[in-house]
Protein backbone atom coordinates (compact mmCIF):
# COMPACT_ATOMS: atom_id res chain seq x y z
CA UNK A 1 0.00 0.00 0.00
CA UNK A 2 2.62 2.34 1.05
CA UNK A 3 4.40 1.36 -2.92
CA UNK A 4 1.17 2.25 -4.49
CA UNK A 5 0.92 5.67 -2.37
CA UNK A 6 4.04 6.83 -4.54
CA UNK A 7 2.28 5.91 -7.81
CA UNK A 8 -0.56 8.31 -6.88
CA UNK A 9 1.61 10.36 -5.95
CA UNK A 10 2.79 10.52 -9.39
CA UNK A 11 -0.23 10.23 -10.96
CA UNK A 12 -1.04 13.53 -8.99
CA UNK A 13 1.45 14.70 -11.50
CA UNK A 14 0.48 13.54 -15.20
CA UNK A 15 -3.00 12.32 -14.45
CA UNK A 16 -4.67 16.09 -14.72
CA UNK A 17 -2.11 17.81 -17.22
CA UNK A 18 -3.46 14.85 -19.80
CA UNK A 19 -7.27 15.14 -18.56
CA UNK A 20 -7.04 18.95 -18.72
CA UNK A 21 -7.01 19.19 -22.78
CA UNK A 22 -10.17 16.31 -22.38
CA UNK A 23 -11.96 17.84 -19.26
CA UNK A 24 -13.27 20.72 -21.07
CA UNK A 25 -15.00 18.96 -23.29
CA UNK A 26 -17.14 17.47 -20.33
CA UNK A 27 -20.39 18.08 -20.44
CA UNK A 28 -21.42 15.38 -18.05
CA UNK A 29 -21.65 16.94 -14.55
CA UNK A 30 -20.91 13.50 -12.26
CA UNK A 31 -18.33 12.47 -14.67
CA UNK A 32 -16.69 16.12 -13.66
CA UNK A 33 -16.82 15.33 -10.42
CA UNK A 34 -15.33 12.12 -10.52
CA UNK A 35 -12.59 13.71 -12.08
CA UNK A 36 -12.35 16.17 -9.21
CA UNK A 37 -13.03 13.39 -6.81
CA UNK A 38 -9.46 11.94 -8.61
CA UNK A 39 -7.53 14.18 -9.13
CA UNK A 40 -8.29 14.46 -5.11
CA UNK A 41 -7.02 11.76 -4.75
CA UNK A 42 -10.40 10.24 -3.73
CA UNK A 43 -10.32 7.19 -5.42
CA UNK A 44 -12.98 5.34 -4.04
CA UNK A 45 -15.62 8.19 -4.14
CA UNK A 46 -13.88 8.88 -8.08
CA UNK A 47 -15.01 4.96 -8.87
CA UNK A 48 -18.37 5.91 -7.83
CA UNK A 49 -19.04 8.76 -9.53
CA UNK A 50 -17.38 7.46 -12.55
CA UNK A 51 -19.69 4.19 -12.62
CA UNK A 52 -22.65 6.52 -11.80
CA UNK A 53 -21.65 8.53 -14.49
CA UNK A 54 -21.53 5.30 -16.95
CA UNK A 55 -25.38 5.04 -16.22
CA UNK A 56 -26.37 8.28 -17.54
CA UNK A 57 -26.73 9.28 -21.17
CA UNK A 58 -23.04 10.38 -22.17
CA UNK A 59 -21.36 11.15 -25.68
CA UNK A 60 -19.43 9.18 -26.37
CA UNK A 61 -16.05 11.07 -26.03
CA UNK A 62 -17.29 11.03 -22.37
CA UNK A 63 -17.58 7.70 -22.25
CA UNK A 64 -14.22 6.56 -23.33
CA UNK A 65 -13.08 9.20 -20.19
CA UNK A 66 -15.40 7.36 -17.85
CA UNK A 67 -13.74 4.24 -18.41
CA UNK A 68 -10.16 5.71 -19.02
CA UNK A 69 -10.98 7.45 -15.68
CA UNK A 70 -11.79 4.14 -14.31
CA UNK A 71 -9.06 2.42 -15.33
CA UNK A 72 -6.70 4.36 -13.94
CA UNK A 73 -8.73 4.73 -10.67
CA UNK A 74 -8.20 0.87 -10.60
CA UNK A 75 -4.48 0.55 -11.50
CA UNK A 76 -3.92 3.36 -8.96
CA UNK A 77 -6.10 0.90 -6.72
CA UNK A 78 -3.71 -2.02 -7.66
CA UNK A 79 -7.05 -3.73 -9.49
CA UNK A 80 -5.09 -4.45 -12.75
CA UNK A 81 -7.97 -6.72 -14.13
CA UNK A 82 -10.38 -4.54 -13.24
CA UNK A 83 -8.42 -1.65 -14.99
CA UNK A 84 -8.08 -4.08 -18.42
CA UNK A 85 -11.34 -4.40 -18.58
CA UNK A 86 -11.94 -0.71 -17.95
CA UNK A 87 -9.11 0.24 -20.67
CA UNK A 88 -10.61 -2.59 -23.03
CA UNK A 89 -13.31 -0.64 -22.67
CA UNK A 90 -11.41 2.23 -23.82
CA UNK A 91 -9.88 1.02 -26.87
CA UNK A 92 -12.82 -0.64 -28.23
CA UNK A 93 -14.33 2.91 -27.79
CA UNK A 94 -11.62 5.08 -29.32
CA UNK A 95 -9.53 2.24 -31.32
CA UNK A 96 -6.98 4.82 -31.59
CA UNK A 97 -6.50 5.76 -28.39
CA UNK A 98 -2.78 5.50 -26.98
CA UNK A 99 -1.38 6.62 -23.55
CA UNK A 100 1.76 8.88 -23.62
CA UNK A 101 4.31 6.24 -21.87
CA UNK A 102 6.00 9.53 -20.29
CA UNK A 103 3.33 10.63 -19.04
CA UNK A 104 1.42 7.41 -17.21
CA UNK A 105 1.95 5.43 -14.78
CA UNK A 106 3.87 1.92 -15.47
CA UNK A 107 0.92 0.17 -14.04
CA UNK A 108 -1.64 1.88 -15.98
CA UNK A 109 0.62 1.72 -19.23
CA UNK A 110 0.86 -1.84 -18.60
CA UNK A 111 -2.58 -2.60 -17.96
CA UNK A 112 -3.72 -0.63 -21.38
CA UNK A 113 -1.14 -2.80 -23.20
CA UNK A 114 -2.76 -6.19 -21.93
CA UNK A 115 -6.03 -4.42 -22.60
CA UNK A 116 -4.68 -4.15 -26.22
CA UNK A 117 -3.67 -7.85 -26.67
CA UNK A 118 -7.31 -9.20 -25.62
CA UNK A 119 -9.23 -7.48 -27.87
CA UNK A 120 -8.88 -7.27 -31.65
CA UNK A 121 -8.93 -4.42 -32.77
CA UNK A 122 -6.85 -2.45 -36.42
CA UNK A 123 -5.44 0.70 -35.37
CA UNK A 124 -2.77 3.40 -36.95
CA UNK A 125 -4.46 2.60 -40.03
CA UNK A 126 -2.11 5.27 -42.01
CA UNK A 127 -2.05 5.59 -45.87
CA UNK A 128 0.72 8.47 -47.18
CA UNK A 129 0.48 11.02 -49.29
CA UNK A 130 2.18 9.99 -52.62
CA UNK A 131 2.49 10.95 -55.96
CA UNK A 132 4.11 9.11 -58.81
CA UNK A 133 3.76 7.59 -62.69
CA UNK A 134 0.71 5.38 -62.65
CA UNK A 135 2.62 1.88 -62.87
CA UNK A 136 5.75 2.75 -61.43
CA UNK A 137 5.13 3.54 -58.07
CA UNK A 138 2.56 2.89 -54.36
CA UNK A 139 0.83 3.87 -51.91
CA UNK A 140 2.40 3.05 -48.37
CA UNK A 141 -0.50 2.13 -46.43
CA UNK A 142 0.45 0.53 -42.62
CA UNK A 143 -1.39 -0.24 -39.90
CA UNK A 144 -1.42 -2.25 -36.67
CA UNK A 145 -3.44 -5.20 -35.55
CA UNK A 146 -3.69 -6.16 -32.17
CA UNK A 147 -4.29 -9.48 -32.63
CA UNK A 148 -2.92 -12.72 -34.63
CA UNK A 149 -5.91 -12.44 -37.05
CA UNK A 150 -6.59 -12.66 -40.53
CA UNK A 151 -6.57 -9.18 -42.30
CA UNK A 152 -7.76 -8.12 -45.33
CA UNK A 153 -7.44 -4.98 -46.97
CA UNK A 154 -10.04 -3.49 -49.72
CA UNK A 155 -10.72 -0.37 -51.99
CA UNK A 156 -14.17 0.63 -51.52
CA UNK A 157 -16.06 3.99 -52.93
CA UNK A 158 -16.04 3.14 -56.27
CA UNK A 159 -17.54 2.07 -58.96
CA UNK A 160 -17.29 -1.66 -60.87
CA UNK A 161 -14.41 -3.38 -59.52
CA UNK A 162 -13.41 -0.62 -57.17
CA UNK A 163 -16.45 -1.25 -55.73
CA UNK A 164 -14.86 -3.31 -53.23
CA UNK A 165 -11.40 -4.49 -54.28
CA UNK A 166 -9.01 -6.47 -52.50
CA UNK A 167 -5.68 -5.32 -52.26
CA UNK A 168 -4.19 -6.98 -49.32
CA UNK A 169 -4.82 -10.56 -47.64
CA UNK A 170 -2.62 -11.35 -45.12
CA UNK A 171 -2.83 -13.04 -41.36
CA UNK A 172 -0.57 -10.80 -39.52
CA UNK A 173 0.00 -9.56 -35.66
CA UNK A 174 1.43 -5.99 -34.93
CA UNK A 175 2.34 -3.71 -37.85
CA UNK A 176 1.70 -4.65 -41.07
CA UNK A 177 3.02 -2.49 -43.96
CA UNK A 178 1.62 -2.49 -47.55
CA UNK A 179 2.18 -0.94 -50.64
CA UNK A 180 -1.10 -0.60 -53.28
CA UNK A 181 0.01 0.35 -57.20
CA UNK A 182 -3.22 2.11 -57.22
CA UNK A 183 -4.30 0.11 -60.51
CA UNK A 184 -6.96 -2.09 -61.84
CA UNK A 185 -7.07 -5.66 -62.15
CA UNK A 186 -6.89 -4.65 -65.59
CA UNK A 187 -3.47 -2.72 -65.11
CA UNK A 188 -4.98 0.82 -65.96
CA UNK A 189 -4.44 3.35 -63.28
CA UNK A 190 -7.11 3.59 -60.44
CA UNK A 191 -9.49 7.01 -61.78
CA UNK A 192 -9.88 9.90 -59.96
CA UNK A 193 -11.99 10.55 -57.32
CA UNK A 194 -12.49 9.42 -53.32
CA UNK A 195 -11.98 6.28 -51.96
CA UNK A 196 -11.36 4.52 -48.81
CA UNK A 197 -9.18 2.00 -47.50
CA UNK A 198 -10.75 -0.68 -45.88
CA UNK A 199 -8.72 -2.76 -43.66
CA UNK A 200 -11.02 -5.81 -41.66
CA UNK A 201 -9.48 -7.60 -39.21
CA UNK A 202 -10.92 -11.64 -38.41
CA UNK A 203 -10.26 -14.36 -36.08
CA UNK A 204 -12.71 -16.54 -35.22
CA UNK A 205 -16.00 -14.87 -34.59
CA UNK A 206 -14.39 -11.44 -33.56
CA UNK A 207 -13.77 -9.11 -36.36
CA UNK A 208 -12.98 -5.50 -36.63
CA UNK A 209 -12.37 -3.17 -39.33
CA UNK A 210 -11.22 0.55 -39.82
CA UNK A 211 -11.04 2.93 -42.94
CA UNK A 212 -9.42 5.86 -44.25
CA UNK A 213 -10.93 7.42 -46.93
CA UNK A 214 -8.06 8.95 -49.80
CA UNK A 215 -8.60 10.99 -52.44
CA UNK A 216 -7.12 10.14 -55.90
CA UNK A 217 -6.45 13.07 -58.21
CA UNK A 218 -5.02 12.50 -61.97
CA UNK A 219 -2.13 14.84 -63.40
CA UNK A 220 -0.40 15.05 -66.42
CA UNK A 221 3.03 13.78 -66.62
CA UNK A 222 6.55 15.84 -66.98
CA UNK A 223 7.97 15.86 -69.92
CA UNK A 224 11.52 16.40 -70.28
CA UNK A 225 12.76 19.58 -72.18
CA UNK A 226 15.09 18.86 -75.64
CA UNK A 227 18.99 19.45 -75.36
CA UNK A 228 20.59 22.12 -77.23
CA UNK A 229 24.16 21.46 -75.96
CA UNK A 230 25.64 18.75 -73.64
CA UNK A 231 26.19 19.55 -70.13
CA UNK A 232 30.15 20.09 -70.28
CA UNK A 233 30.44 19.40 -73.80
CA UNK A 234 30.55 22.63 -76.19
CA UNK A 235 31.35 23.03 -79.65
CA UNK A 236 34.16 24.01 -81.30
CA UNK A 237 35.17 26.18 -83.86
CA UNK A 238 34.96 25.02 -87.24
CA UNK A 239 38.04 26.99 -89.10
CA UNK A 240 41.34 28.05 -87.34
CA UNK A 241 43.96 30.53 -88.49
CA UNK A 242 46.87 28.85 -89.58
CA UNK A 243 49.83 30.15 -88.03
CA UNK A 244 52.05 32.91 -91.06
CA UNK A 245 54.48 31.37 -92.89
CA UNK A 246 56.84 31.86 -96.14
CA UNK A 247 54.93 29.26 -98.47
CA UNK A 248 53.26 31.73 -100.63
CA UNK A 249 56.32 33.82 -101.60
CA UNK A 250 58.51 30.57 -101.41
CA UNK A 251 56.29 28.55 -104.10
CA UNK A 252 55.82 32.04 -105.92
CA UNK A 253 58.98 32.12 -106.18
CA UNK A 254 59.76 28.52 -107.01
CA UNK A 255 57.14 28.51 -110.09
CA UNK A 256 58.86 32.30 -111.46
CA UNK A 257 62.14 30.29 -111.42
CA UNK A 258 60.77 27.01 -113.00
CA UNK A 259 59.46 29.22 -115.81
CA UNK A 260 62.85 31.09 -116.22
CA UNK A 261 64.78 28.04 -115.73
CA UNK A 262 62.76 26.43 -118.58
CA UNK A 263 62.45 29.17 -120.72
CA UNK A 264 66.29 29.47 -120.52
CA UNK A 265 66.32 25.57 -121.22
CA UNK A 266 64.20 25.14 -123.67
CA UNK A 267 65.95 28.29 -126.01
CA UNK A 268 67.27 27.10 -129.11
CA UNK A 269 70.81 27.80 -129.15
CA UNK A 270 70.93 29.12 -132.79
CA UNK A 271 68.75 32.59 -131.91
CA UNK A 272 70.50 33.82 -129.03
CA UNK A 273 69.60 34.60 -125.72
CA UNK A 274 65.77 34.39 -124.56
CA UNK A 275 64.19 37.21 -123.56
CA UNK A 276 63.66 37.33 -120.44
CA UNK A 277 61.33 40.77 -119.93
CA UNK A 278 57.92 38.62 -120.45
CA UNK A 279 58.96 36.32 -117.77
CA UNK A 280 60.06 39.17 -115.37
CA UNK A 281 56.75 41.20 -115.73
CA UNK A 282 54.49 37.94 -114.91
CA UNK A 283 57.23 36.63 -112.33
CA UNK A 284 57.66 39.76 -110.76
CA UNK A 285 53.84 39.85 -110.54
CA UNK A 286 53.47 36.85 -108.96
CA UNK A 287 56.53 37.36 -106.57
CA UNK A 288 54.65 40.17 -104.89
CA UNK A 289 51.40 38.38 -105.01
CA UNK A 290 53.10 35.80 -102.80
CA UNK A 291 55.11 38.23 -100.49
CA UNK A 292 51.39 40.22 -100.05
CA UNK A 293 49.91 36.84 -99.12
CA UNK A 294 53.09 36.23 -96.65
CA UNK A 295 52.57 39.11 -95.05
CA UNK A 296 48.81 38.90 -94.70
CA UNK A 297 46.91 37.12 -92.29
CA UNK A 298 46.04 33.99 -93.55
CA UNK A 299 42.87 33.17 -94.03
CA UNK A 300 40.78 30.66 -91.63
CA UNK A 301 41.02 27.18 -92.84
CA UNK A 302 38.80 23.95 -91.88
CA UNK A 303 39.85 22.27 -88.60
CA UNK A 304 38.73 18.85 -89.68
CA UNK A 305 39.16 17.56 -86.03
CA UNK A 306 36.86 20.38 -84.93
CA UNK A 307 34.13 19.61 -87.34
CA UNK A 308 34.33 16.19 -86.46
CA UNK A 309 33.87 16.72 -82.87
CA UNK A 310 30.78 19.34 -83.74
CA UNK A 311 29.32 16.75 -86.40
CA UNK A 312 29.71 13.67 -83.80
CA UNK A 313 28.21 16.12 -81.06
CA UNK A 314 25.18 17.03 -83.16
CA UNK A 315 24.51 13.76 -83.52
CA UNK A 316 24.63 12.72 -80.28
CA UNK A 317 22.62 15.80 -79.32
CA UNK A 318 19.97 14.59 -81.78
CA UNK A 319 19.99 11.10 -80.58
CA UNK A 320 19.13 12.12 -77.13
CA UNK A 321 16.74 14.48 -78.05
CA UNK A 322 14.92 11.86 -80.09
CA UNK A 323 14.86 9.96 -77.16
CA UNK A 324 13.55 12.37 -75.47
CA UNK A 325 10.96 13.06 -78.00
CA UNK A 326 10.08 9.41 -77.60
CA UNK A 327 10.00 9.32 -74.10
CA UNK A 328 7.64 12.43 -74.43
CA UNK A 329 5.63 10.74 -76.13
CA UNK A 330 5.44 8.12 -73.89
CA UNK A 331 4.99 10.41 -70.93
CA UNK A 332 1.93 12.23 -72.18
CA UNK A 333 0.27 8.58 -72.44
CA UNK A 334 0.79 8.50 -68.88
CA UNK A 335 -0.76 9.79 -65.67
CA UNK A 336 0.49 11.18 -62.59
CA UNK A 337 -1.31 9.72 -59.38
CA UNK A 338 -1.75 12.08 -56.49
CA UNK A 339 -2.62 10.03 -53.61
CA UNK A 340 -3.46 11.46 -49.94
CA UNK A 341 -5.66 10.86 -47.16
CA UNK A 342 -8.27 12.72 -46.29
CA UNK A 343 -9.93 13.47 -42.60
CA UNK A 344 -11.60 10.73 -41.22
CA UNK A 345 -15.19 10.63 -40.28
CA UNK A 346 -15.42 8.08 -37.88
CA UNK A 347 -13.67 5.24 -36.14
CA UNK A 348 -13.76 1.29 -36.55
CA UNK A 349 -16.04 -0.67 -35.35
CA UNK B 1 38.43 31.89 -137.46
CA UNK B 2 36.82 28.14 -138.30
CA UNK B 3 38.94 26.90 -135.17
CA UNK B 4 37.35 29.81 -133.41
CA UNK B 5 34.03 29.28 -134.15
CA UNK B 6 34.12 25.13 -133.82
CA UNK B 7 35.77 26.21 -130.14
CA UNK B 8 32.61 28.66 -129.26
CA UNK B 9 30.30 25.98 -130.47
CA UNK B 10 31.89 23.55 -127.59
CA UNK B 11 32.01 25.76 -125.16
CA UNK B 12 29.21 27.88 -125.53
CA UNK B 13 26.69 24.77 -123.78
CA UNK B 14 29.37 24.76 -121.49
CA UNK B 15 29.73 28.01 -120.34
CA UNK B 16 25.92 28.51 -120.19
CA UNK B 17 25.72 26.37 -117.00
CA UNK B 18 29.36 26.88 -115.85
CA UNK B 19 30.42 28.06 -111.95
CA UNK B 20 32.21 30.49 -112.79
CA UNK B 21 33.08 32.39 -116.59
CA UNK B 22 35.58 35.55 -116.65
CA UNK B 23 36.49 37.46 -119.41
CA UNK B 24 38.80 40.93 -119.79
CA UNK B 25 41.55 42.58 -121.82
CA UNK B 26 44.95 42.48 -121.78
CA UNK B 27 48.12 44.43 -122.91
CA UNK B 28 50.39 41.59 -125.13
CA UNK B 29 53.88 42.35 -125.18
CA UNK B 30 56.51 39.87 -127.18
CA UNK B 31 59.59 38.46 -128.05
CA UNK B 32 59.87 36.31 -132.08
CA UNK B 33 62.97 34.94 -133.42
CA UNK B 34 62.99 32.68 -136.35
CA UNK B 35 65.51 30.36 -138.23
CA UNK B 36 68.57 33.11 -136.19
CA UNK B 37 69.16 35.71 -133.70
CA UNK B 38 68.94 38.16 -137.09
CA UNK B 39 65.56 37.89 -137.53
CA UNK B 40 64.56 38.87 -134.21
CA UNK B 41 61.61 41.09 -132.98
CA UNK B 42 59.74 42.27 -130.46
CA UNK B 43 56.14 44.23 -130.03
CA UNK B 44 53.28 45.37 -128.13
CA UNK B 45 49.43 44.57 -129.02
CA UNK B 46 46.22 43.23 -127.37
CA UNK B 47 44.54 40.51 -126.26
CA UNK B 48 41.17 39.29 -125.03
CA UNK B 49 41.18 35.88 -122.58
CA UNK B 50 38.40 34.49 -121.46
CA UNK B 51 38.11 31.45 -118.96
CA UNK B 52 35.44 29.19 -117.95
CA UNK B 53 35.07 26.50 -115.24
CA UNK B 54 32.05 24.14 -115.39
CA UNK B 55 33.09 21.40 -112.09
CA UNK B 56 36.25 19.82 -113.24
CA UNK B 57 36.33 21.40 -116.29
CA UNK B 58 37.99 24.49 -117.56
CA UNK B 59 38.87 25.93 -120.56
CA UNK B 60 41.03 29.04 -121.84
CA UNK B 61 40.93 31.04 -124.70
CA UNK B 62 43.02 33.71 -125.89
CA UNK B 63 43.40 36.09 -128.29
CA UNK B 64 46.07 38.03 -129.43
CA UNK B 65 47.50 40.24 -131.79
CA UNK B 66 50.93 41.84 -131.40
CA UNK B 67 52.67 43.95 -134.06
CA UNK B 68 56.53 42.52 -134.28
CA UNK B 69 59.12 45.06 -135.16
CA UNK B 70 62.53 44.31 -136.25
CA UNK B 71 65.08 44.80 -133.63
CA UNK B 72 67.82 45.62 -135.94
CA UNK B 73 65.87 47.69 -138.37
CA UNK B 74 69.04 47.58 -140.64
CA UNK B 75 68.72 44.00 -141.94
CA UNK B 76 66.25 44.64 -143.98
CA UNK B 77 63.43 43.20 -142.33
CA UNK B 78 59.94 44.78 -141.72
CA UNK B 79 57.28 44.21 -139.41
CA UNK B 80 54.57 42.11 -139.09
CA UNK B 81 51.15 41.00 -137.03
CA UNK B 82 50.84 38.07 -135.69
CA UNK B 83 47.33 37.19 -134.78
CA UNK B 84 47.15 34.18 -132.47
CA UNK B 85 44.45 31.78 -131.05
CA UNK B 86 45.50 29.53 -128.29
CA UNK B 87 42.73 27.22 -126.75
CA UNK B 88 43.20 24.98 -123.32
CA UNK B 89 40.94 22.44 -121.74
CA UNK B 90 41.70 21.47 -118.59
CA UNK B 91 40.58 18.69 -116.69
CA UNK B 92 41.07 18.53 -112.88
CA UNK B 93 43.02 15.26 -111.98
CA UNK B 94 44.46 15.35 -108.36
CA UNK B 95 46.10 18.07 -105.42
CA UNK B 96 47.63 21.28 -107.71
CA UNK B 97 47.19 19.07 -111.27
CA UNK B 98 45.46 19.41 -114.30
CA UNK B 99 46.02 17.28 -117.92
CA UNK B 100 45.45 20.20 -120.15
CA UNK B 101 44.78 19.60 -124.17
CA UNK B 102 43.83 22.44 -126.60
CA UNK B 103 45.25 24.25 -130.28
CA UNK B 104 47.28 27.20 -131.28
CA UNK B 105 47.13 28.83 -134.55
CA UNK B 106 49.36 31.84 -135.17
CA UNK B 107 48.88 33.84 -138.52
CA UNK B 108 51.94 36.28 -139.68
CA UNK B 109 50.38 39.20 -141.66
CA UNK B 110 52.34 39.90 -144.26
CA UNK B 111 52.32 36.55 -145.02
CA UNK B 112 55.92 35.93 -145.65
CA UNK B 113 57.65 38.71 -143.28
CA UNK B 114 57.17 35.28 -140.85
CA UNK B 115 55.86 31.55 -140.13
CA UNK B 116 52.14 30.66 -139.92
CA UNK B 117 52.00 28.34 -137.21
CA UNK B 118 49.10 26.02 -136.07
CA UNK B 119 49.86 22.73 -133.54
CA UNK B 120 48.01 20.48 -131.17
CA UNK B 121 49.19 21.34 -127.46
CA UNK B 122 49.29 18.06 -124.94
CA UNK B 123 50.19 19.59 -121.56
CA UNK B 124 49.76 19.39 -117.62
CA UNK B 125 48.58 22.39 -115.77
CA UNK B 126 49.71 22.77 -111.91
CA UNK B 127 47.87 25.64 -110.11
CA UNK B 128 48.03 26.95 -106.66
CA UNK B 129 45.86 29.21 -104.69
CA UNK B 130 48.51 31.59 -103.00
CA UNK B 131 46.23 33.39 -100.74
CA UNK B 132 42.26 34.46 -100.38
CA UNK B 133 41.75 35.67 -104.02
CA UNK B 134 45.30 35.28 -105.27
CA UNK B 135 46.05 32.13 -107.38
CA UNK B 136 49.18 31.21 -109.67
CA UNK B 137 49.78 28.60 -112.23
CA UNK B 138 52.51 26.74 -114.18
CA UNK B 139 51.93 24.73 -117.28
CA UNK B 140 53.73 22.77 -120.16
CA UNK B 141 53.30 20.55 -122.61
CA UNK B 142 54.15 19.50 -126.37
CA UNK B 143 53.43 20.82 -129.65
CA UNK B 144 52.05 17.90 -131.90
CA UNK B 145 51.33 18.05 -135.40
CA UNK B 146 53.11 21.47 -136.14
CA UNK B 147 51.81 22.77 -139.23
CA UNK B 148 53.95 26.00 -140.78
CA UNK B 149 53.16 28.43 -143.99
CA UNK B 150 56.51 27.99 -144.93
CA UNK B 151 56.65 23.98 -144.71
CA UNK B 152 59.16 22.04 -142.87
CA UNK B 153 58.92 19.85 -139.74
CA UNK B 154 59.17 19.13 -136.16
CA UNK B 155 60.09 16.01 -134.26
CA UNK B 156 57.54 14.60 -131.73
CA UNK B 157 59.48 16.16 -129.04
CA UNK B 158 60.54 19.35 -130.81
CA UNK B 159 57.98 21.76 -130.09
CA UNK B 160 57.37 22.95 -126.60
CA UNK B 161 55.61 25.34 -124.66
CA UNK B 162 55.48 26.78 -121.02
CA UNK B 163 53.27 28.83 -119.26
CA UNK B 164 53.17 31.17 -116.02
CA UNK B 165 50.10 32.86 -114.87
CA UNK B 166 48.43 34.46 -112.03
CA UNK B 167 45.13 35.89 -111.25
CA UNK B 168 44.02 38.82 -108.19
CA UNK B 169 40.74 38.55 -106.77
CA UNK B 170 39.62 42.85 -106.66
CA UNK B 171 35.93 44.25 -106.17
CA UNK B 172 34.84 40.74 -103.87
CA UNK B 173 36.16 38.72 -106.90
CA UNK B 174 34.13 40.59 -109.53
CA UNK B 175 37.17 41.57 -111.06
CA UNK B 176 40.51 39.73 -112.01
CA UNK B 177 43.77 41.38 -112.26
CA UNK B 178 45.49 39.00 -114.62
CA UNK B 179 49.04 37.97 -115.50
CA UNK B 180 50.48 35.47 -118.14
CA UNK B 181 53.76 34.48 -119.71
CA UNK B 182 53.99 31.99 -122.86
CA UNK B 183 56.94 30.73 -123.79
CA UNK B 184 56.58 28.69 -127.61
CA UNK B 185 60.23 27.12 -129.01
CA UNK B 186 59.52 24.64 -132.49
CA UNK B 187 62.59 22.83 -133.36
CA UNK B 188 61.36 22.94 -137.18
CA UNK B 189 63.88 22.03 -139.67
CA UNK B 190 63.45 22.87 -143.48
CA UNK B 191 64.62 20.98 -146.60
CA UNK B 192 65.12 22.53 -149.51
CA UNK B 193 67.06 19.39 -151.18
CA UNK B 194 70.39 20.09 -149.75
CA UNK B 195 70.02 18.22 -146.81
CA UNK B 196 67.52 19.15 -143.43
CA UNK B 197 68.19 22.40 -142.48
CA UNK B 198 67.40 23.73 -138.67
CA UNK B 199 64.78 26.74 -138.90
CA UNK B 200 63.69 27.40 -135.00
CA UNK B 201 60.89 29.41 -134.03
CA UNK B 202 61.17 30.96 -130.70
CA UNK B 203 58.26 33.44 -128.81
CA UNK B 204 57.95 34.91 -125.69
CA UNK B 205 54.66 36.31 -124.71
CA UNK B 206 53.31 38.32 -121.82
CA UNK B 207 50.02 39.28 -121.15
CA UNK B 208 48.43 41.80 -118.30
CA UNK B 209 45.54 43.05 -117.99
CA UNK B 210 41.98 42.87 -116.11
CA UNK B 211 38.65 40.41 -116.32
CA UNK B 212 35.12 40.40 -115.35
CA UNK B 213 33.75 37.52 -113.60
CA UNK B 214 29.97 36.51 -113.77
Amino acid sequence: MHRSTSWFAALLLVLPASLVGQAQTIQNATLRRAQQAFDNLDYRQALTLAQASLRERLSGFERGRAYELLGFTYSGMDSILKAVEAFKQVVLIEPERDLDPNRTSPKALSAFQVALTQILVVRQLRVDSSNFIGGQGAVPIRYTVTQPSRVVTRITGGSGALASMRIDSTVANGQVNIRWPARLPSGDPVPDGNYSVVVEATVGQNSFSTSQPIRVTHGAVDTLEHLTSLPGYTYLPETEVPPKSWKPLGLALVYTGVAVAGTSALSHSDLGSPSTREVAVVGGGIAVAGFVMTLKKPAPQPARGNILYNQLLREQIARRNTEIAQENTRRRQQVALTVVPLPRTGVGR
Amino acid sequence: MRALALVLLVLAPMSLAAQRVSIGPQIAFGDYREVSSALHYRGNGLAAKATVEFKKLSADIVLSKVKYKPVDKNNGTSEFDASEIDVKMRYYIRGPFSAEVGFMNRKADPEFEAQSVGAVTLGAYMGYLLGPGVHMSLNGGLLFGAKYSGGGTTSGLGAVELGLGFTVDALKGRVQVTGDYGFQTFSRQTDDGSGPLDAPIQQSLGRVGLAVRF
